[in-house]
């Protein structure tokens, strides 16, 4: 197994580095998965998380000017690694003004990624910055557990509102309530509930406009496509997941939404140029 | 005491100040002819941080009655809680206040701070001290091979790789490059934690000499005080070392200021004795304690005190009068004796005054310490000494080193590589009129070697 990566490029590592505060901020642990074109994170449902799971998707050419992988074997041609994103968070932070970075995977006490920074100095010789974050090799019988998520079939699908105000709202009613009501229809309408003995508080977004899922094959467009526009779905949600997720964006995202299965699941969706981070919080009674 | 700081000077005193707050919990006024000086110390002595400010550095600078052996002028203790808060918030400092005014006044036993601020607003604080004698740790700087001059910035950024939690780190020098990497007592942290290593080039320093290639680990937390006042006064950093094992020593100067820290290092775990017994579950390896010692009396005999390693944080201390013939050791009577106070904390401050006869306010040491010379004995009473609480790791230590001294008595293997903390320097840091002596010399099984340096010591002596 072997994992050689080099950025060079400052704005690259600047929005790598993002990526994995964004996800050090959802998760302590998560796998890494290493393909020849892609950069995996994933979070595996499990009663642990409070069976919220997580897929980040980064397409290595965009952030690596330099990617050499070889991986379990020629057929299983992948890495997977359990890591803690806050050490990649941290060990890269300190390394912005690099003229180049190199994320490497060796063994040094333990299984490592190695990361590797030239840090430019006044004088002709460079300072080498080398942080070793300790990972742990999954094993190939266990690699079925991190798949690809496939798309709920979704009741609305809709566009998020700004997350600022998004989670401007969610942090006020993080203080009256333990968990949160969201539900939208397919008019381009949003309402955050809460619900308590004392008081309940909704805030109502308007126009916010619906994806286009309809033509994609793989969704099942038949039930969306003859619902009532107006009626809602709606899924109860542990308001600190959501606020968890939305305190974490350090990336604006081209574009945002959330999918709804009512009364089950919350599918949110990130997009980017190069990345793409979902998050899948479950409805609770 | 009396002084007075302009405005943009009282910005500097209070980043001083959080600066010791990061070393200890007590804070040592010592006003002095050549200037004011803060100093503090952490509880385990393995830390001691002195600032010291010139008269120039002050509007207005009255040591009030002075002169004599400098018996007059008070020494107060602060605890540093009391003192922080009324500097803590430095930008509205540097924004309101005009003035300061310091002063210290023995009768009423409390040091007056006052603040001259805008709009005509007064406020005093007065902070209740106690008097002790100033303690400081001497360390002979010329005598280090290694010196490294760090320009403002280098270390402040360096240490910025570092997470804010890590305990300690390890400084290595060798003349081809410098290296900083964090560092893991015991195992079990060791896998899971992130390792981070930097490297650095010569060229990179103001000043570079390494005479000795060596690894030291010292306290990250109790430097970055000091890192953060050179960073914000774009001050150079010097670092004089040695091998591993000892002291090292930070320090920032300046027209009006000097700013020093002297940190213990982490020992090879390999120089520990095989016949000292792990009482802690922790085996940490032996922390050289920065030497103690007090000035004294430069005609006759004085005495000194060694501080060594406190294996499993319990520390000894040993007084032994400074003119020695070793010849006349007797050390079966002294050996048994292990005249180490079990709990080293109380014996901090060694005081002399300008007399001959050591004075030591903490009474476990009083017994310690022969109370009129004994010129020509090198041997601790054991008649003064009582059969205080010890733990066998302390006897071992305080026997190894009568032992050594004996060139009679022939040891194995425990006193390989104990290094005396004694030391002995003139002219270092006088910081009084009289000359501060100390001796820095290393025990071995040969006894001989600490002979060398008592005759020495004897030479030098006046």
């Amino acid at each position: 197994m072997k994992f050689r990566g080099k950025i060079v490029d400052v704005a690259c590592l600047n929005h790598f580095s993002r990526v994995i505060t964004t996800i050090s901020k959802l998760t302590k642990m998560c796998v890494l998965r290493l393909t020849p074109d892609n950069l995996f994170f994933v979070l595996s449902e499990k009663v642990a998380n409070g069976g919220v799971s997580m897929w980040c998707e980064l397409s290595q050419a965009n952030f690596f000017d330099e990617y050499q992988m070889e991986g379990v074997s020629p057929e299983d041609n992948e890495i997977c690694l359990e890591v803690t994103p806050e050490n990649l968070s941290r060990a890269l932070k300190t390394v912005q003004s690099a003229k180049s970075v190199k994320v490497k995977l060796t063994k040094k006490h333990c299984p490592c990624l190695t990361i590797a920074a030239e840090l430019p100095t006044l004088s002709s010789i460079s300072r080498v910055v080398t942080h070793d974050v300790p990972v742990d090799v999954i094993p190939r019988r266990l690699w079925h557990e991190f798949i690809e998520p496939s798309v709920p079939d979704f009741d609305v699908s809709i566009y998020l509102p700004p997350l600022k105000t998004m989670k401007n709202v969610v942090d006020r009613m993080k203080n009256l309530s333990n968990f949160l009501v969201i539900e939208a229809n397919l008019n381009g309408e949003m309402n955050l509930k809460i619900e308590t003995d004392l008081v309940s508080v909704t805030t109502h977004f308007k126009d916010l406009g619906n994806p286009p899922w309809g033509d994609d094959s793989s969704q099942d467009g038949g039930p969306s496509q003859g619902r009532d526009p107006d009626s809602m779905a709606e899924a109860r949600v542990d308001i600190r997941r959501l606020q968890q997720f939305l305190m974490g964006q350090q990336v604006n995202p081209s574009k945002a939404m959330c999918n709804i299965v009512h009364q089950r699941i919350l599918h949110l969706i990130l997009l980017h140029e190069d990345v793409s981070l979902q998050y899948f919080i479950p409805a609770v009674a | 005491m009396d002084c007075v700081l302009d405005g943009n000077c009282v910005k500097a005193f209070g980043k001083a100040i959080h600066a010791l707050s990061r070393i200890g919990d007590e804070l040592w006024l010592d006003p002095m002819v050549r200037g004011l000086a803060l100093r503090s110390v952490n509880s385990a002595h393995s830390a001691y941080a002195c600032f010291l400010f010139s008269p120039l550095f002050f509007q207005q600078y009255n040591l009030g009655s002075v002169s004599e052996e400098g018996n007059e002028t008070i020494k107060c203790k602060l605890v540093i809680k009391s003192v922080l808060p009324l500097f803590r918030c430095l930008s509205s400092i540097e924004r309101n206040v005009k003035r300061c005014q310091i002063s210290i006044s023995a009768p009423c036993d409390r040091v007056m701070i006052r603040f001259f601020c805008r709009h005509g607003i007064t406020k005093t604080h007065n902070v209740r001290f106690q008097e002790s004698e100033a303690l400081q740790a001497v360390f002979a700087s010329h005598l280090c091979p290694n010196v490294l001059k760090a320009p403002a910035r280098l270390l402040g950024d360096m240490v910025t790789h570092f997470p804010v939690s890590q305990e300690e780190i390890t400084l290595s020098m060798t003349s081809l490059r410098v290296s900083l990497r964090n560092y893991f007592e015991g195992a079990k942290d060791h896998i899971k934690t992130m390792h981070t290593e930097i490297s650095l080039h010569p060229e990179e320093f103001d000043y570079f000499q390494v005479g000795v290639d060596s690894d030291i680990t010292f306290c990250l937390k109790e430097l970055r005080g000091l890192l953060a006042f050179a960073e914000s006064h774009c001050l150079p950093v010097s670092v004089h070392s040695s091998a591993t094992g000892r002291p090292v020593c930070f320090s920032v100067e300046d027209m009006v200021l000097e700013a020093t820290v002297v940190l213990a290092t982490l020992i090879d775990s390999e120089i520990r004795g095989p016949s000292q017994p792990t009482e802690t579950p922790v085996p940490t390896t032996p922390r050289w304690i920065l030497l103690q010692q007090f000035q004294p009396d430069c005609s006759t005999s004085g005495s000194f005190v060694a501080r060594f390693a406190s294996c499993h944080r319990e520390e000894c201390v040993v007084c032994v009068p400074r003119c020695v013939h070793a010849a006349t050791l007797p050390v079966g009577s002294c050996e048994a004796r292990s005249n180490i106070p079990h709990d080293i904390t109380a014996v901090t401050e060694l005081v002399t005054s300008s007399q001959d006869s050591p004075i030591i306010n903490p009474p476990a040491l009083m017994q310690l310490l022969p109370q009129t010379d004994i010129p020509n004995e090198f041997c601790v009473p054991d008649a003064a000494c009582p059969s205080t609480s010890t733990t066998p790791a302390s006897t071992v230590i305080c026997s190894l080193l009568f032992r050594a001294l004996s060139s009679d008595e022939d040891d194995d293997s425990c006193a390989a590589g104990l290094n005396v903390l004694a030391c002995y320097s003139d002219g270092e840091e006088t910081m009084e009129d009289y000359p501060r002596s100390f001796l820095l010399g290393e025990v071995t099984q040969d006894a001989l070697h600490i002979l060398t340096f008592c005759d020495v010591a004897q030479s030098r002596s006046k």
